[in-house]
């Protein structure tokens, strides 16, 4: 198992339990699909799987570092495409792309081929060269696909990666997933589109008040809620609507405090 | 070059693009000095007749001031580019990488350096070229500029540690206005021996009036005097607590 974890808990200052005693692995090379409600927890985990949020309680391992004293070892083996596009306004694409190559502390020689590599993956070549702020939605969220991807991390976190996209786009950011994916990295994806966790996922994790309430693969779900879409399964376990707002979306924060 | 000096020199040189980008925003913090040296020298002068006031033209006792204030403003920046980079996400990116934490903190401050040496260095050509001397010559230079690097720096810790405990742009960019009480509450317009009391004991107590009179002293009198040496101690020990406090405040808010 390349994702191990072990009862895992988040409790937030002021008492809000964001994430109650979850277990669950993901295998390597699996394309592994996390849905919920907003404020199910789902942020808050990947969150504390990265080490932006600290734990509460339980155990993460990823490719066999325990995260609690071996997380610089981890984190060059993992790669985050945000919910936020994280990205310096400041800076051109190719920019970016060439520090967070030098931070991963790669070989020039082989940053220079990684971004030459990456910039046409997500299609950026013509647009390299100009400042982030100048961009669209669609090739920010290219962007920073690109900048998690410039180490080739073993495991990908991808947070709602397609949120705000258009049809297009995100059918391109989707084939790109699918080429990593089938390339052996393991990818593991929160998302609202039941669709496109159907599409992409092997294995899908339902998360609600802060538990797993349902996992298995797409047929194993529909068999076992008797269901016939994903969304069904969804409603089932969850009794939410896709796309409801709940009041604790900043719990996930790291940089809001005492916040439910 | 070990992983963590190569990390603060990337860093650094990405912090350092920043500082000309856009390039417009470098002339509120290379006006508002300029402004005042002018205005003031100019609808001042006669305060350099006053009895008690040191042997020098008012320009001249005020000169330093012009090249402090640049610094002062320009420090300023490191907080409001910290809370951009908190509030799009950078940040977070930054923090899952396998870099040294103390290196994003370190690149902030070589920012800071690099920007008060470019800002004051104008501004002292400027001087220079009006007639202001420079008593301690070049080496009196260098070490204007390595007290205002270490003030700087400090200084630049109170928007970065706003940043840190509020993520909030607004109040970080609010925080130039501490300049004012900061720079005015010192003997930067005025020498002590002629403040009104009051200002005089707050003047005293006022951790900015050793770095003032410390520049002061090396453009108007010479090394023996000992505000240089006290200039020195007061702007190391702000550094050193100063960037203590944004550590913490790292690490604090982080988790």
């Amino acid at each position: 198992m390349i994702i191990e974890v072990k009862d895992l808990a988040k409790t937030y200052p002021g008492g809000v339990e964001a994430v109650r005693g979850v277990t669950f692995d993901v295998k390597e090379g699996e394309f592994f699909g996390f849905l919920g409600p907003n404020g199910a927890g789902k942020t808050t985990t990947m969150n504390m799987l990265v080490n932006l949020v600290k734990k509460t309680s339980g155990s993460i391992k990823i490719d066999g570092f325990d995260l609690e004293h071996n997380a610089s070892e981890i984190y060059k083996r993992i790669g985050f495409a945000m919910q936020e596009i994280g990205l310096d306004e400041t800076a051109t694409a190719r920019e970016m792309l060439q520090l967070h190559g030098r931070l991963y502390h790669l070989p020039v020689s082989r940053i220079e081929e990684q971004i030459a590599k990456l910039l046409k993956l997500v299609e950026l070549e013509k647009v390299a060269d100009r400042y982030a702020s100048t961009y669209s939605g669609g090739m920010r969220r290219r962007l920073d696909l690109a900048l998690s991807l410039i180490h080739e991390p073993r495991v990908l976190f991808l947070d709602e990666p397609t949120q705000g996209l258009d049809p297009h786009a995100r059918q391109l950011i989707w084939n790109h997933l699918r080429d990593l994916n089938k390339q052996g990295m393991t990818v593991f994806l929160t998302t609202h589109f039941m669709e496109e966790a159907e599409t992409l996922c092997e294995r899908i994790a339902i998360m609600d008040k802060g538990q797993i309430v349902t996992r298995g693969t797409v047929p194993e779900l529909l068999e076992r809620h008797e269901a016939k879409t994903l969304e069904e399964v969804f409603l089932k376990t969850t009794g939410s609507n896709l796309g409801e707002e709940e009041v604790n979306l900043n719990a996930s924060d790291p940089y809001v405090r005492g916040r439910g | 070059m070990s992983t963590f000096f190569s990390d603060w020199y990337y860093l650094s040189i990405r912090n350092i693009k920043q500082i000309w980008r856009p390039a417009l925003a470098l002339i509120p913090s290379m006006f508002i000095p300029i402004f005042f040296f002018v205005v003031n020298s100019q609808s001042f002068s006669a305060v350099s007749k006053v009895p008690g006031f040191p042997n020098v033209s008012y320009k001249q006792f005020i000169a330093p001031v012009a090249i402090f204030t640049a610094i002062f403003f320009s420090a300023g920046n490191a907080g409001i580019e910290l809370v951009q980079d908190i509030s799009n996400g950078y940040l977070k990116k930054l923090l899952i990488m396998p870099i040294n934490r103390l290196a994003i903190i370190l690149g902030k401050l070589t920012e800071v350096a690099v920007q008060s040496v470019l800002q004051g260095a104008i501004v002292l050509v400027l001087l220079l070229a009006v007639g202001v001397p420079i008593n301690t010559g070049f080496l009196g230079i260098l070490a204007m500029f390595a007290m205002l690097i270490l003030f700087a720096m400090a200084w630049s810790c109170i928007g970065m540690i706003a940043a840190l405990r509020t993520q909030n742009a607004r109040l970080v960019q609010s925080m130039f206005i501490l300049v004012f009480p900061f720079l005015y509450l010192t003997t930067s317009q005025m020498p002590r021996e002629l403040l009104p009391d009051t200002f005089r004991t707050i003047a005293t107590y006022n951790p900015v009036t050793s770095i003032v009179e410390g520049v002061r002293a090396l453009v108007l009198d010479g090394w023996g005097n000992p505000a240089i040496v006290q200039g020195f101690l007061v702007a190391a020990i702000l550094f050193v607590v100063m960037v203590s406090l944004t550590v913490a405040s790292f690490q604090k808010t982080l988790k």
